[in-house]
Protein backbone atom coordinates (compact mmCIF):
# COMPACT_ATOMS: atom_id res chain seq x y z
CA UNK A 1 0.00 0.00 0.00
CA UNK A 2 1.57 2.91 -0.88
CA UNK A 3 0.98 6.05 0.84
CA UNK A 4 -1.36 8.76 -0.09
CA UNK A 5 0.23 12.31 -0.46
CA UNK A 6 -1.03 15.52 -1.32
CA UNK A 7 0.97 18.66 -1.81
CA UNK A 8 -0.94 21.76 -1.26
CA UNK A 9 0.05 25.63 -1.39
CA UNK A 10 -0.67 29.08 0.43
CA UNK A 11 0.79 32.27 0.69
CA UNK A 12 4.63 31.62 -0.46
CA UNK A 13 7.19 31.47 -3.08
CA UNK A 14 7.07 27.70 -4.26
CA UNK A 15 10.50 27.34 -3.51
CA UNK A 16 9.99 24.49 -1.14
CA UNK A 17 7.88 22.65 -3.95
CA UNK A 18 10.80 23.02 -5.69
CA UNK A 19 13.28 21.65 -3.49
CA UNK A 20 10.39 18.65 -3.79
CA UNK A 21 10.54 18.36 -7.22
CA UNK A 22 14.77 18.59 -7.29
CA UNK A 23 14.93 15.37 -6.02
CA UNK A 24 15.59 13.86 -9.18
CA UNK A 25 17.05 10.78 -9.42
CA UNK A 26 15.75 9.89 -5.77
CA UNK A 27 12.13 10.36 -7.44
CA UNK A 28 11.25 6.92 -8.75
CA UNK A 29 12.75 5.29 -5.54
CA UNK A 30 9.56 7.19 -3.79
CA UNK A 31 7.67 6.54 -6.27
CA UNK A 32 7.79 3.27 -4.99
CA UNK A 33 6.65 4.22 -1.56
CA UNK A 34 4.06 6.98 -2.17
CA UNK A 35 1.41 8.50 -4.64
CA UNK A 36 0.94 11.84 -5.17
CA UNK A 37 -2.78 12.27 -5.10
CA UNK A 38 -3.03 15.86 -5.44
CA UNK A 39 -0.18 17.95 -6.38
CA UNK A 40 -0.69 21.00 -8.84
CA UNK A 41 2.38 21.88 -9.81
CA UNK A 42 3.39 18.15 -10.67
CA UNK A 43 0.01 17.17 -12.42
CA UNK A 44 -3.07 18.21 -13.46
CA UNK A 45 -4.75 15.37 -11.80
CA UNK A 46 -5.70 16.17 -8.79
CA UNK A 47 -7.43 13.58 -6.44
CA UNK A 48 -9.59 14.60 -3.49
CA UNK A 49 -8.48 12.95 0.41
CA UNK A 50 -8.33 11.41 2.45
CA UNK A 51 -4.82 11.58 2.58
CA UNK A 52 -2.29 9.75 4.80
CA UNK A 53 0.35 12.87 4.11
CA UNK A 54 -0.35 16.34 3.77
CA UNK A 55 2.60 18.65 2.71
CA UNK A 56 1.21 22.36 3.09
CA UNK A 57 3.50 24.96 1.77
CA UNK A 58 2.75 28.50 2.38
CA UNK A 59 1.42 31.19 4.63
CA UNK A 60 -2.05 31.60 6.07
CA UNK A 61 -3.17 35.41 4.87
CA UNK A 62 -7.01 35.16 3.53
CA UNK A 63 -10.08 34.10 5.07
CA UNK A 64 -10.15 31.38 2.36
CA UNK A 65 -6.94 29.90 3.01
CA UNK A 66 -8.14 29.58 6.54
CA UNK A 67 -11.34 27.59 5.75
CA UNK A 68 -8.97 25.05 3.02
CA UNK A 69 -6.08 24.37 5.83
CA UNK A 70 -8.58 23.07 7.81
CA UNK A 71 -10.65 21.32 5.28
CA UNK A 72 -7.03 20.17 4.47
CA UNK A 73 -6.52 18.99 7.61
CA UNK A 74 -9.75 16.79 8.26
CA UNK A 75 -8.70 14.72 5.06
CA UNK A 76 -4.87 14.20 6.08
CA UNK A 77 -3.98 11.73 9.11
CA UNK A 78 -0.41 13.45 9.19
CA UNK A 79 -0.17 16.88 8.22
CA UNK A 80 3.01 18.45 8.20
CA UNK A 81 3.76 22.31 7.49
CA UNK A 82 6.38 22.52 4.63
CA UNK A 83 9.28 25.40 5.23
CA UNK A 84 9.38 28.94 7.09
CA UNK A 85 5.91 30.33 5.47
CA UNK A 86 3.73 27.27 6.42
CA UNK A 87 5.58 26.97 9.87
CA UNK A 88 5.48 30.30 11.27
CA UNK A 89 4.30 32.92 8.60
CA UNK A 90 8.19 33.56 7.13
CA UNK A 91 9.31 36.32 4.50
CA UNK A 92 5.15 36.87 3.70
CA UNK A 93 4.85 38.04 7.43
CA UNK A 94 6.86 40.73 7.38
CA UNK A 95 3.90 42.71 6.25
CA UNK A 96 2.42 42.37 9.78
CA UNK A 97 4.34 45.11 10.60
CA UNK A 98 2.75 47.60 8.71
CA UNK A 99 -0.92 48.39 8.74
CA UNK A 100 -3.47 46.52 6.32
CA UNK A 101 -3.88 49.04 4.06
CA UNK A 102 -0.30 50.40 3.69
CA UNK A 103 0.75 46.81 2.35
CA UNK A 104 -2.01 46.62 -0.04
CA UNK A 105 -1.27 49.99 -1.76
CA UNK A 106 2.18 48.99 -1.77
CA UNK A 107 1.03 45.53 -4.51
CA UNK A 108 -1.96 46.54 -6.12
CA UNK A 109 -3.27 49.73 -7.57
CA UNK A 110 -6.91 48.88 -6.89
CA UNK A 111 -6.68 47.19 -3.25
CA UNK A 112 -10.68 47.51 -3.27
CA UNK A 113 -11.12 43.66 -3.65
CA UNK A 114 -8.32 42.08 -1.16
CA UNK A 115 -9.81 40.54 1.60
CA UNK A 116 -6.52 39.33 3.42
CA UNK A 117 -5.91 38.89 6.94
CA UNK A 118 -2.66 39.08 9.65
CA UNK A 119 -0.14 36.19 7.72
CA UNK A 120 0.18 33.11 10.33
CA UNK A 121 2.10 29.87 10.31
CA UNK A 122 -0.79 27.47 10.01
CA UNK A 123 -0.49 26.16 13.00
CA UNK A 124 -2.52 29.19 14.37
CA UNK A 125 -5.73 27.33 12.57
CA UNK A 126 -4.80 23.20 12.28
CA UNK A 127 -3.22 20.87 14.40
CA UNK A 128 0.46 20.26 12.73
CA UNK A 129 2.29 16.96 13.91
CA UNK A 130 6.03 17.83 11.86
CA UNK A 131 7.29 20.98 11.29
CA UNK A 132 10.03 21.27 8.10
CA UNK A 133 11.66 24.63 9.32
CA UNK A 134 13.53 25.95 6.12
CA UNK A 135 13.93 28.61 3.61
CA UNK A 136 13.35 26.02 1.67
CA UNK A 137 13.50 22.96 3.95
CA UNK A 138 16.56 20.72 2.92
CA UNK A 139 15.50 17.91 0.58
CA UNK A 140 17.16 15.01 2.86
CA UNK A 141 14.88 16.58 5.55
CA UNK A 142 11.69 16.41 3.85
CA UNK A 143 12.63 13.11 2.70
CA UNK A 144 13.27 12.21 6.29
CA UNK A 145 9.32 12.87 6.83
CA UNK A 146 8.67 10.49 4.14
CA UNK A 147 10.12 7.91 5.54
CA UNK A 148 9.44 8.30 9.32
CA UNK A 149 5.75 8.51 8.35
CA UNK A 150 5.85 5.56 6.53
CA UNK A 151 7.82 3.45 9.08
CA UNK A 152 5.44 5.47 11.96
CA UNK A 153 8.37 6.70 13.48
CA UNK A 154 9.31 9.88 14.62
CA UNK A 155 11.40 11.85 12.06
CA UNK A 156 14.54 13.05 13.24
CA UNK A 157 14.68 16.73 12.81
CA UNK A 158 17.68 18.78 14.42
CA UNK A 159 16.62 21.34 16.72
CA UNK A 160 19.94 22.35 17.73
CA UNK A 161 21.75 25.71 16.61
CA UNK A 162 23.37 26.10 13.64
CA UNK A 163 26.87 26.55 15.11
CA UNK A 164 26.22 22.72 15.74
CA UNK A 165 26.67 22.37 12.05
CA UNK A 166 29.32 24.66 11.38
CA UNK A 167 31.58 23.38 13.82
CA UNK A 168 31.13 19.64 12.13
CA UNK A 169 32.51 21.24 9.05
CA UNK A 170 34.95 23.59 11.37
CA UNK A 171 34.49 26.76 9.13
CA UNK A 172 36.01 30.32 10.87
CA UNK A 173 33.60 31.47 13.77
CA UNK A 174 32.01 34.72 11.85
CA UNK A 175 30.88 36.06 15.02
CA UNK A 176 33.85 35.47 17.35
CA UNK A 177 36.18 35.78 15.17
CA UNK A 178 35.06 38.40 12.36
CA UNK A 179 32.73 39.91 14.56
CA UNK A 180 29.24 39.38 11.67
CA UNK A 181 26.53 39.42 13.07
CA UNK A 182 25.61 35.57 12.39
CA UNK A 183 22.62 34.69 14.24
CA UNK A 184 23.90 31.08 13.66
CA UNK A 185 23.90 30.74 18.22
CA UNK A 186 19.95 31.09 17.87
CA UNK A 187 18.73 29.23 14.60
CA UNK A 188 17.76 25.92 14.11
CA UNK A 189 20.14 23.61 11.93
CA UNK A 190 18.98 21.12 9.29
CA UNK A 191 20.49 22.93 6.85
CA UNK A 192 23.39 21.58 6.75
CA UNK A 193 25.85 25.26 7.36
CA UNK A 194 25.39 26.26 4.15
CA UNK A 195 25.74 29.66 4.54
CA UNK A 196 28.73 30.04 7.05
CA UNK A 197 30.20 26.92 4.83
CA UNK A 198 30.59 30.22 1.95
CA UNK A 199 31.87 32.77 4.49
CA UNK A 200 28.44 34.23 4.60
CA UNK A 201 26.51 34.98 8.00
CA UNK A 202 24.21 32.65 9.26
CA UNK A 203 20.66 34.52 8.15
CA UNK A 204 18.29 32.64 10.48
CA UNK A 205 15.59 31.30 7.60
CA UNK A 206 15.67 27.84 9.80
CA UNK A 207 13.41 30.13 12.72
CA UNK A 208 14.80 29.94 15.61
CA UNK A 209 16.26 26.81 17.57
CA UNK A 210 15.40 24.69 20.52
CA UNK A 211 15.60 26.75 23.51
CA UNK A 212 17.17 29.92 22.34
CA UNK A 213 18.52 32.87 24.80
CA UNK A 214 17.41 35.81 22.86
CA UNK A 215 18.43 38.21 25.54
CA UNK A 216 22.04 37.49 25.23
CA UNK A 217 21.97 37.29 21.11
CA UNK A 218 19.94 40.13 21.04
CA UNK A 219 23.50 41.78 23.24
CA UNK A 220 25.79 40.03 21.18
CA UNK A 221 24.53 42.05 17.61
CA UNK A 222 24.61 45.16 20.04
CA UNK A 223 28.55 44.19 20.89
CA UNK A 224 29.30 44.18 17.06
CA UNK A 225 27.62 47.45 16.95
CA UNK A 226 23.92 46.71 14.91
CA UNK A 227 21.55 48.99 15.62
CA UNK A 228 18.18 48.35 17.16
CA UNK A 229 16.48 48.81 13.82
CA UNK A 230 18.71 46.05 12.49
CA UNK A 231 18.63 43.89 15.26
CA UNK A 232 14.55 43.66 15.11
CA UNK A 233 14.88 43.19 11.10
CA UNK A 234 17.15 40.04 12.11
CA UNK A 235 14.30 38.58 14.02
CA UNK A 236 11.45 39.97 11.78
CA UNK A 237 13.17 38.62 8.83
CA UNK A 238 12.04 34.73 8.43
CA UNK A 239 10.21 33.99 11.72
CA UNK A 240 9.05 36.94 13.76
CA UNK A 241 5.69 35.72 13.73
CA UNK A 242 7.10 32.68 15.71
CA UNK A 243 5.91 32.19 19.33
CA UNK A 244 9.73 32.28 20.16
CA UNK A 245 10.28 35.95 18.70
CA UNK A 246 7.41 37.38 18.85
CA UNK A 247 8.54 39.16 21.81
CA UNK A 248 12.14 40.38 20.14
CA UNK A 249 9.96 41.10 17.07
CA UNK A 250 7.99 44.09 18.89
CA UNK A 251 4.69 42.41 17.31
CA UNK B 1 63.21 15.43 30.45
CA UNK B 2 64.23 13.11 27.66
CA UNK B 3 66.23 10.90 30.20
CA UNK B 4 68.48 8.40 28.70
CA UNK B 5 67.00 8.65 25.44
CA UNK B 6 68.98 9.80 22.34
CA UNK B 7 67.76 13.10 21.06
CA UNK B 8 68.22 14.70 17.54
CA UNK B 9 68.48 17.90 15.88
CA UNK B 10 67.54 19.03 12.57
CA UNK B 11 67.27 22.39 10.53
CA UNK B 12 63.55 23.21 8.30
CA UNK B 13 64.64 21.07 5.31
CA UNK B 14 65.29 18.15 8.31
CA UNK B 15 61.17 18.78 9.07
CA UNK B 16 60.49 18.98 5.51
CA UNK B 17 62.23 15.41 4.98
CA UNK B 18 60.03 14.02 7.73
CA UNK B 19 56.87 14.61 5.79
CA UNK B 20 57.96 13.25 3.09
CA UNK B 21 59.33 9.93 4.65
CA UNK B 22 56.41 9.50 6.19
CA UNK B 23 54.06 10.26 2.99
CA UNK B 24 56.02 7.76 1.22
CA UNK B 25 55.79 5.74 4.00
CA UNK B 26 51.35 5.49 3.13
CA UNK B 27 51.12 8.67 6.09
CA UNK B 28 48.52 10.84 5.59
CA UNK B 29 50.30 13.93 6.93
CA UNK B 30 47.70 16.58 8.48
CA UNK B 31 49.42 20.01 10.19
CA UNK B 32 48.61 23.83 11.43
CA UNK B 33 47.79 25.43 8.43
CA UNK B 34 46.27 29.10 8.54
CA UNK B 35 43.44 30.29 6.19
CA UNK B 36 41.66 33.21 6.88
CA UNK B 37 42.15 34.29 10.55
CA UNK B 38 42.61 31.04 12.19
CA UNK B 39 44.33 27.92 11.82
CA UNK B 40 43.37 23.97 11.23
CA UNK B 41 44.44 21.00 11.13
CA UNK B 42 44.61 20.01 7.33
CA UNK B 43 46.62 17.50 5.06
CA UNK B 44 49.83 18.87 4.12
CA UNK B 45 52.63 17.65 1.83
CA UNK B 46 55.31 19.97 3.17
CA UNK B 47 56.69 22.31 6.26
CA UNK B 48 56.03 25.14 4.12
CA UNK B 49 52.70 25.09 4.36
CA UNK B 50 52.36 24.54 8.25
CA UNK B 51 52.68 27.79 10.94
CA UNK B 52 55.16 26.16 13.23
CA UNK B 53 54.12 29.34 15.67
CA UNK B 54 50.45 28.83 15.41
CA UNK B 55 48.84 28.80 18.81
CA UNK B 56 45.43 27.37 18.36
CA UNK B 57 43.82 24.96 15.61
CA UNK B 58 39.50 25.79 15.88
CA UNK B 59 39.06 21.97 15.82
CA UNK B 60 41.24 20.17 17.94
CA UNK B 61 43.33 16.79 16.45
CA UNK B 62 40.34 15.10 18.21
CA UNK B 63 38.91 15.63 14.62
CA UNK B 64 41.07 13.12 12.91
CA UNK B 65 40.64 10.53 15.94
CA UNK B 66 37.12 10.74 16.74
CA UNK B 67 35.54 12.82 13.80
CA UNK B 68 32.28 15.35 14.09
CA UNK B 69 30.37 12.53 12.36
CA UNK B 70 31.40 9.47 10.41
CA UNK B 71 29.64 6.57 9.08
CA UNK B 72 30.40 3.57 11.52
CA UNK B 73 28.89 0.76 9.06
CA UNK B 74 26.28 0.20 6.10
CA UNK B 75 23.58 -2.48 6.67
CA UNK B 76 21.36 -3.97 4.09
CA UNK B 77 18.23 -6.05 4.83
CA UNK B 78 17.62 -8.55 2.36
CA UNK B 79 17.24 -12.21 2.86
CA UNK B 80 18.75 -11.86 6.29
CA UNK B 81 20.50 -9.20 7.40
CA UNK B 82 23.98 -7.80 5.79
CA UNK B 83 26.31 -5.33 8.00
CA UNK B 84 29.38 -3.92 6.08
CA UNK B 85 32.23 -2.66 7.92
CA UNK B 86 34.33 0.17 6.60
CA UNK B 87 38.13 -1.21 5.85
CA UNK B 88 40.80 -0.08 7.88
CA UNK B 89 41.72 3.30 8.37
CA UNK B 90 44.60 4.68 6.20
CA UNK B 91 47.46 4.94 8.30
CA UNK B 92 48.10 9.14 9.53
CA UNK B 93 50.21 11.20 11.07
CA UNK B 94 49.42 14.35 13.00
CA UNK B 95 52.25 16.60 12.36
CA UNK B 96 52.70 19.62 15.43
CA UNK B 97 50.07 18.93 18.33
CA UNK B 98 50.85 20.87 20.80
CA UNK B 99 51.41 19.90 24.54
CA UNK B 100 47.51 20.45 25.74
CA UNK B 101 46.38 18.32 22.61
CA UNK B 102 48.70 15.49 23.49
CA UNK B 103 47.28 15.68 27.19
CA UNK B 104 44.01 15.60 25.62
CA UNK B 105 44.48 13.05 23.16
CA UNK B 106 45.92 10.47 25.90
CA UNK B 107 43.17 11.35 27.40
CA UNK B 108 40.84 9.89 24.87
CA UNK B 109 42.89 7.30 24.22
CA UNK B 110 42.19 5.96 27.79
CA UNK B 111 38.51 6.77 28.03
CA UNK B 112 37.70 5.00 24.66
CA UNK B 113 40.29 2.08 25.73
CA UNK B 114 37.69 1.49 28.55
CA UNK B 115 35.91 -2.04 28.58
CA UNK B 116 33.94 -2.26 26.14
CA UNK B 117 36.12 -0.42 23.98
CA UNK B 118 35.82 1.67 21.06
CA UNK B 119 36.66 0.01 18.35
CA UNK B 120 36.21 2.73 15.34
CA UNK B 121 38.55 5.21 17.61
CA UNK B 122 41.15 2.73 18.55
CA UNK B 123 41.46 1.50 15.20
CA UNK B 124 41.92 5.04 13.63
CA UNK B 125 44.34 5.76 16.82
CA UNK B 126 46.70 2.18 16.37
CA UNK B 127 47.34 3.67 12.80
CA UNK B 128 48.34 7.13 13.99
CA UNK B 129 51.59 8.73 14.50
CA UNK B 130 51.74 11.64 16.74
CA UNK B 131 54.71 14.63 15.77
CA UNK B 132 54.31 16.89 19.25
CA UNK B 133 55.21 20.27 18.93
CA UNK B 134 56.54 22.25 21.89
CA UNK B 135 54.68 25.69 21.76
CA UNK B 136 56.58 29.19 20.74
CA UNK B 137 54.30 31.36 22.38
CA UNK B 138 51.23 31.65 25.04
CA UNK B 139 48.41 33.80 24.35
CA UNK B 140 46.30 35.51 26.54
CA UNK B 141 43.63 32.45 26.94
CA UNK B 142 46.02 29.85 27.10
CA UNK B 143 46.20 28.11 30.96
CA UNK B 144 47.81 24.77 30.67
CA UNK B 145 50.67 25.70 33.11
CA UNK B 146 48.05 25.81 35.53
CA UNK B 147 46.32 22.18 34.70
CA UNK B 148 49.87 20.35 34.24
CA UNK B 149 49.24 19.44 30.49
CA UNK B 150 51.80 21.90 29.25
CA UNK B 151 53.89 23.73 28.18
CA UNK B 152 56.52 20.73 28.97
CA UNK B 153 55.38 17.11 28.18
CA UNK B 154 56.81 14.11 28.41
CA UNK B 155 54.07 11.59 27.15
CA UNK B 156 51.72 11.11 24.20
CA UNK B 157 54.14 11.63 21.09
CA UNK B 158 56.31 9.47 19.20
CA UNK B 159 58.52 12.51 18.53
CA UNK B 160 58.10 16.12 19.83
CA UNK B 161 60.32 18.55 17.88
CA UNK B 162 61.10 22.16 20.27
CA UNK B 163 62.20 25.37 17.80
CA UNK B 164 65.38 26.02 20.14
CA UNK B 165 66.16 28.98 17.49
CA UNK B 166 69.11 27.99 15.59
CA UNK B 167 67.47 24.66 15.15
CA UNK B 168 64.92 22.16 16.06
CA UNK B 169 65.51 19.62 18.96
CA UNK B 170 63.56 15.74 17.77
CA UNK B 171 63.00 13.76 21.13
CA UNK B 172 61.62 10.11 20.22
CA UNK B 173 58.70 9.39 23.01
CA UNK B 174 58.56 5.57 21.54
CA UNK B 175 60.24 3.02 19.27
CA UNK B 176 58.31 4.20 16.41
CA UNK B 177 59.45 7.69 16.50
CA UNK B 178 63.23 6.55 17.32
CA UNK B 179 63.37 4.19 14.50
CA UNK B 180 61.73 7.02 12.21
CA UNK B 181 64.53 9.65 13.56
CA UNK B 182 67.45 7.13 12.80
CA UNK B 183 66.14 6.71 9.20
CA UNK B 184 66.37 9.93 8.34
CA UNK B 185 70.01 10.35 9.16
CA UNK B 186 69.35 12.85 11.78
CA UNK B 187 72.37 13.86 13.64
CA UNK B 188 72.47 13.43 17.52
CA UNK B 189 71.84 16.40 19.64
CA UNK B 190 74.10 17.55 22.14
CA UNK B 191 72.79 18.99 26.08
CA UNK B 192 72.67 22.59 25.20
CA UNK B 193 69.86 21.80 22.99
CA UNK B 194 67.97 20.53 25.81
CA UNK B 195 69.39 23.28 28.05
CA UNK B 196 67.72 25.57 25.06
CA UNK B 197 64.60 23.96 25.26
CA UNK B 198 64.48 23.91 28.70
CA UNK B 199 65.11 27.66 28.78
CA UNK B 200 62.47 27.72 25.95
CA UNK B 201 59.93 26.18 28.96
CA UNK B 202 60.92 28.41 31.35
CA UNK B 203 60.20 31.62 29.04
CA UNK B 204 56.99 30.34 28.47
CA UNK B 205 55.32 29.64 31.73
CA UNK B 206 56.80 33.32 32.70
CA UNK B 207 54.07 34.51 29.91
CA UNK B 208 50.56 32.69 31.14
CA UNK B 209 48.41 35.04 32.45
CA UNK B 210 45.22 32.99 32.54
CA UNK B 211 45.14 30.00 35.57
CA UNK B 212 42.68 27.68 36.52
CA UNK B 213 44.56 25.09 38.92
CA UNK B 214 43.30 21.45 39.18
CA UNK B 215 43.53 20.80 43.14
CA UNK B 216 40.32 20.58 44.66
CA UNK B 217 38.36 22.41 41.99
CA UNK B 218 36.09 19.42 41.36
CA UNK B 219 35.22 18.59 44.99
CA UNK B 220 35.29 22.39 45.34
CA UNK B 221 32.37 22.72 42.15
CA UNK B 222 30.52 19.52 43.52
CA UNK B 223 29.66 21.18 46.59
CA UNK B 224 28.34 24.39 45.32
CA UNK B 225 25.86 22.99 42.56
CA UNK B 226 23.75 26.10 44.06
CA UNK B 227 26.01 28.87 43.65
CA UNK B 228 25.20 31.94 41.89
CA UNK B 229 27.77 32.12 39.34
CA UNK B 230 25.62 29.42 37.22
CA UNK B 231 22.72 31.18 36.92
CA UNK B 232 24.44 34.49 36.16
CA UNK B 233 26.65 33.07 33.79
CA UNK B 234 23.77 31.19 32.20
CA UNK B 235 22.03 34.45 31.60
CA UNK B 236 24.90 34.96 28.85
CA UNK B 237 25.09 31.45 27.47
CA UNK B 238 23.40 30.61 23.98
CA UNK B 239 23.29 26.67 24.73
CA UNK B 240 25.20 26.81 21.16
CA UNK B 241 27.17 23.72 21.86
CA UNK B 242 30.61 25.66 20.41
CA UNK B 243 32.33 25.61 23.85
CA UNK B 244 32.34 21.65 23.65
CA UNK B 245 32.36 21.36 20.20
CA UNK B 246 35.78 22.76 19.85
CA UNK B 247 36.97 21.06 23.21
CA UNK B 248 40.03 18.12 22.77
CA UNK B 249 38.35 16.27 25.56
CA UNK B 250 35.03 16.62 25.25
CA UNK B 251 33.96 12.69 23.66
CA UNK B 252 29.91 12.57 24.16
CA UNK B 253 28.35 11.50 20.44
CA UNK B 254 25.43 10.36 19.50
CA UNK B 255 24.31 7.44 17.25
CA UNK B 256 21.55 7.27 14.49
CA UNK B 257 20.50 5.46 11.65
CA UNK B 258 20.01 7.40 8.28
CA UNK B 259 17.92 4.77 5.66
CA UNK B 260 17.96 4.80 2.25
CA UNK B 261 14.43 5.50 0.21
CA UNK B 262 14.41 1.62 -0.71
CA UNK B 263 13.93 1.34 2.89
CA UNK B 264 15.80 -1.65 3.17
CA UNK B 265 19.34 -0.06 3.20
CA UNK B 266 21.32 2.41 5.19
CA UNK B 267 24.11 3.78 7.15
CA UNK B 268 24.50 4.02 10.74
CA UNK B 269 26.19 7.33 11.61
CA UNK B 270 27.71 8.68 14.99
CA UNK B 271 28.48 12.27 15.68
CA UNK B 272 29.40 14.56 18.04
CA UNK B 273 26.69 15.63 20.35
CA UNK B 274 26.74 18.19 23.07
CA UNK B 275 25.59 18.23 26.66
CA UNK B 276 24.88 22.59 25.94
CA UNK B 277 22.17 20.97 24.19
CA UNK B 278 18.73 20.97 25.06
CA UNK B 279 18.04 17.70 23.16
CA UNK B 280 21.16 16.25 24.74
CA UNK B 281 18.87 14.93 28.06
CA UNK B 282 16.26 14.32 26.60
CA UNK B 283 14.03 11.00 27.11
CA UNK B 284 11.01 9.19 25.91
CA UNK B 285 7.70 11.35 26.41
CA UNK B 286 9.57 14.77 26.45
CA UNK B 287 11.31 14.54 29.65
CA UNK B 288 14.62 16.36 30.25
CA UNK B 289 16.92 15.73 32.70
CA UNK B 290 18.61 19.25 32.15
CA UNK B 291 15.71 21.34 30.73
CA UNK B 292 17.36 24.86 32.17
CA UNK B 293 20.13 26.44 30.77
CA UNK B 294 22.30 26.96 33.88
CA UNK B 295 21.86 22.93 34.45
CA UNK B 296 23.87 22.69 31.02
CA UNK B 297 26.11 24.82 31.92
CA UNK B 298 26.99 23.69 35.10
CA UNK B 299 26.92 19.92 33.97
CA UNK B 300 29.46 20.97 31.06
CA UNK B 301 31.91 22.80 33.54
CA UNK B 302 31.53 20.19 35.80
CA UNK B 303 32.81 17.83 33.71
CA UNK B 304 35.70 19.99 32.74
CA UNK B 305 36.53 20.66 36.11
CA UNK B 306 36.72 16.70 36.66
CA UNK B 307 33.92 16.46 38.78
CA UNK B 308 31.82 14.93 36.16
CA UNK B 309 31.30 11.10 35.56
CA UNK B 310 34.11 11.30 32.88
CA UNK B 311 36.47 12.15 35.90
CA UNK B 312 39.74 12.89 34.57
CA UNK B 313 39.23 11.65 31.07
CA UNK B 314 36.97 14.71 30.00
CA UNK B 315 38.47 17.44 32.19
CA UNK B 316 39.85 20.30 31.03
CA UNK B 317 43.80 20.62 29.83
CA UNK B 318 43.93 24.47 28.91
CA UNK B 319 43.72 25.04 25.34
CA UNK B 320 41.83 28.18 25.99
CA UNK B 321 39.33 27.25 22.37
CA UNK B 322 35.86 27.17 24.62
CA UNK B 323 36.73 30.56 25.91
CA UNK B 324 37.96 32.22 22.33
CA UNK B 325 35.23 30.49 20.68
CA UNK B 326 32.05 31.55 23.31
CA UNK B 327 30.10 33.98 21.32
CA UNK B 328 28.90 35.39 24.89
CA UNK B 329 32.43 35.28 26.15
CA UNK B 330 32.14 33.11 29.38
CA UNK B 331 35.37 31.98 30.10
CA UNK B 332 35.65 29.22 32.69
CA UNK B 333 38.47 29.67 33.94
CA UNK B 334 36.17 32.71 35.83
CA UNK B 335 33.92 30.62 36.30
CA UNK B 336 36.55 28.72 38.70
CA UNK B 337 37.51 31.78 40.54
CA UNK B 338 34.36 32.64 41.17
CA UNK B 339 33.74 29.20 42.86
CA UNK B 340 37.13 29.65 44.71
CA UNK B 341 35.45 32.76 46.34
CA UNK B 342 37.13 35.64 44.10
CA UNK B 343 34.44 37.87 43.32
Amino acid sequence: MKLKVGVFKFTSCSGCQVELIRMNEQLPELLNLVEFKYWAMASSKLEDGPYDLALVEGAISTPECIEEVKAIREKSRVLVALGDCAVTGGVPSIRNWMSQREAETIVYPKPGCIRSTRVYGIDEYVKVDYYLKGCPPRLENILEVFKAVILGVKPRLRQHPVCVECKFYENECLLTTYKQPCMGPVTAAGCGAICPNVGRVCEGCYGPMSDPNIASMVERLKEIGLSDDEILRKFRKYAGMSKLYREVAKL
Amino acid sequence: MGGASQLFKTDLEGLDRLIRKLRSGGYVVYGPVKQGRSWFFLEIDSVKQVDLNYVRTVLPPKKLLHPPREKLFEFKLDDGFEVSEKPTPSAVALFGVHPCDLKAIERQDEFFSQTPEDPYYLARRRNTLIIGLTCTRVDENCFCLSRGTGPEVSTGFDILITDVGNGYLLEPGSAKGLELLKSLGFQEAGDEYLEAKQKLIEELKKSFTKHMPSEGLAELAKSLLDHEVWKETAERCLSCGNCSLVCPTCYCFDVYDVLELNLRSGVRVRELDSCQLLEYAEVALGGNFRRNRFQRLRHWMLCKFGAAGGGLYSSCVGCGRCIVYCPASIDLTEVAGRLRGGG
